[in-house]
């Protein structure tokens, strides 16, 4: 037994208010899922009349709690974790096996604000010595790369998923914000870059993210990204998806490889030996 | 899974309660470290420990440390949730065995956020 | 009477904003933009609430965080997740806006090198002892339409 129509529309109103993220029809049993924790801690017999009481009482904390439940973590450090895990024990240590004594290339493409690419840094930080990774970083949006070079993060953003072991060993304060270390700085270079265009300089990748940007388009357009993203990898490449994203339906020329919890993707046709 | 919220202010000890209960936590309270080491002492089982700092009796420096120092309470995960913000003393409640630090003020995402990292709530999907 | 404050070692960024806006962004509003600078001349509160905390160490100053009573039971209810009608004890009062002096005094003490401790917050319906010259700084602030104010003192 799901929740009501009229619960699922105020709920999708909410969210849709406070982040923009559209919730569709046929979400319902995601969102009770989410919600059914905090009704049973409000002692609610179920969502509906936890969600009743939340709307004659609509209290910001409440609210918040309720949105948190239901939208993804935007400018979270390490963002779900497992891909990280695997860049360090899988992806890494292979691209090394099999591809030339150069450095390993990395491309962030989306880095929005700049807490990806500075996280897979981080995280390859005592898996490669400093010239042995480049990292390419990009977005659409002029502001975020401004902001993503500046390297500076507030406190509430540092407290985003970012392990405090690595905050102090990578960061200085600087005033009330927190700095991304020069060392780490210097592995990443930010340009502009458009997905839909011809992919950026700095190739060939071994490993590419591009994570929760290819659901905002549609099939012909994710085809499209797909194809030019694949040209710029080397053979035996990664490419890094989102937490919920696959290539299944999009192009079935990527091989999904099981890594921990997760997967990542390599190309069929320029696959090495 | 049960936690054990430690702060002198009684009105952060409702707020962190709060943000874990729906996370699948019960909660006992501790107005200081003293008081938390005789809960932990009396038999109190916890998964979790959010500590602030500054409190009287015995500080969450003070109550790390000795929760750090007793095989007891090995799997105690130990959370530090506090003001003070100084890289100079994040790095000394980490050497003294905490497991992860959470500057005030936080958010409920951050505190879920950290708790995914230690593997204590299980990671959401999108939306 | 307002102090200039040396703003451009922020990079044109008022710390104290900032903090003010982490903190009620982060844990009363849940959101960010309710909190703005008060326009228009200084405030005059009536029916008066002050929370403060005190850094002793080389460096000896107070934070005071002053407010009205009705704005500070707003802050209460929002901290504690109150139902709107749900009447706040003063204990309940004190301790909220204490904490909310505590954090806000927590983080300004983390910009000044080896500041030392931070007391206990204290809360009264009484402005504490200050003189006119020992104050730093002064930041009003206008949430949800409401008077709030920071002030920074030196203390002998």
């Amino acid at each position: 037994m799901s929740i009501t129509g009229e619960s699922f529309s105020y709920v999708a109103e909410l969210v849709r208010r406070r982040s923009g993220i559209v919730l569709e029809s046929g979400k319902e049993y995601l969102v009770e899922g989410r919600l059914l924790p905090l009704a049973r801690a409000a002692a609610a017999d179920d969502v509906d009349a936890y969600l009743r009481a939340l709307r004659t009482a609509p209290h910001p904390a409440r609210l918040e709690l309720v949105v948190d439940a239901l939208t993804t973590n935007e400018t979270s450090w390490f963002r779900d974790a497992q891909p990280f895990q695997a860049l360090v024990e899988h992806v890494v240590p292979e691209v090394r096996r099999l591809a030339d004594p150069g450095p390993v290339r990395v491309w962030s493409a989306a880095c929005s604000s700049g807490q990806e690419p500075y996280s897979i840094a981080m995280a390859l930080a005592d898996v490669l010595p400093p010239g042995k990774l480049e990292i390419l970083a990009t977005d659409l949006s002029a502001e975020m790369l401004e902001r993503a070079r500046a390297a500076r993060y507030s406190q509430l953003e540092v407290n985003r998923g970012l392990p405090a072991p690595m905050l102090v060993r990578h960061f200085a304060r600087v005033g009330a914000d927190w700095e991304v270390a020069p060392a780490l700085r210097n592995q990443v270079t930010f340009r502009r870059h458009n997905l839909l265009e011809l992919p950026p300089p700095g190739g060939p990748f071994d490993v590419v993210f591009l994570r929760n940007v290819l659901i905002y388009f549609d099939l012909a357009t994710k085809q499209d990204v797909l194809r030019r993203v694949q040209r710029a990898m080397r053979p035996g490449g990664y490419l890094v998806l989102g937490a919920a994203e696959t290539t299944l339906g999009i192009d079935d020329t990527w091989e999904r490889v099981p890594v921990g919890r997760g997967a990542v993707y390599r190309h069929e046709a320029r696959r090495a030996a | 899974m049960r936690a054990l919220v430690i702060d002198d202010s009684r009105t952060m000890r409702r707020i962190i309660a709060g943000i874990l209960r729906p996370l699948g936590f019960d909660t006992v309270e501790a107005a200081d470290g003293r008081e938390a080491l005789d809960a932990l002492e009396e038999g109190l089982d916890v998964e979790l420990a959010c500590i602030d700092w500054n409190m009287p009796n015995l500080d969450g420096l003070g109550f790390v440390t000795a929760v750090r120092r007793d095989g007891r309470w090995r799997d105690v995960t130990l959370m530090m949730i506090t003001t003070e913000s100084e890289q100079g003393q994040i790095v000394r409640a980490l050497a003294a065995g905490a497991h992860e630090y959470v500057i005030k003020p936080f958010t409920p995402d951050a505190i879920r956020d950290k708790l995914q990292l230690l593997g204590l709530v299980g990671l959401q999907e999108s939306a | 009477m307002t102090f200039d404050v040396d703003i451009d070692a922020f990079q044109g960024t008022d710390p104290v904003y900032t903090i003010a806006e982490e903190v009620f962004s982060a844990m009363i509003d849940g959101e960010v933009g309710h909190l703005r600078a008060w326009a228009g001349p200084e405030p005059t509160l009536t029916d008066e609430v002050h929370a403060w905390v005190d850094v002793r160490g080389p460096v000896q100053g107070r934070v005071l965080l002053s407010t009205e009573q009705p704005t500070a039971r707003r802050i209460t209810r929002a901290l504690l997740a109150m139902e709107p009608e749900e009447p706040v004890g003063d204990a309940d009062l004190a301790d909220a806006l204490g904490e909310v002096a505590n954090v806000v005094g927590g983080n300004l003490k983390a910009l000044v090198t080896d500041p030392g401790a931070l007391t206990l917050p204290e809360v009264s319906h009484d402005r504490p002892e200050t003189t006119p010259e020992d104050l730093i700084y002064a930041l009003s602030l206008d949430w949800r339409g409401r008077p709030l104010v920071i002030t920074l003192w030196n203390l002998p």
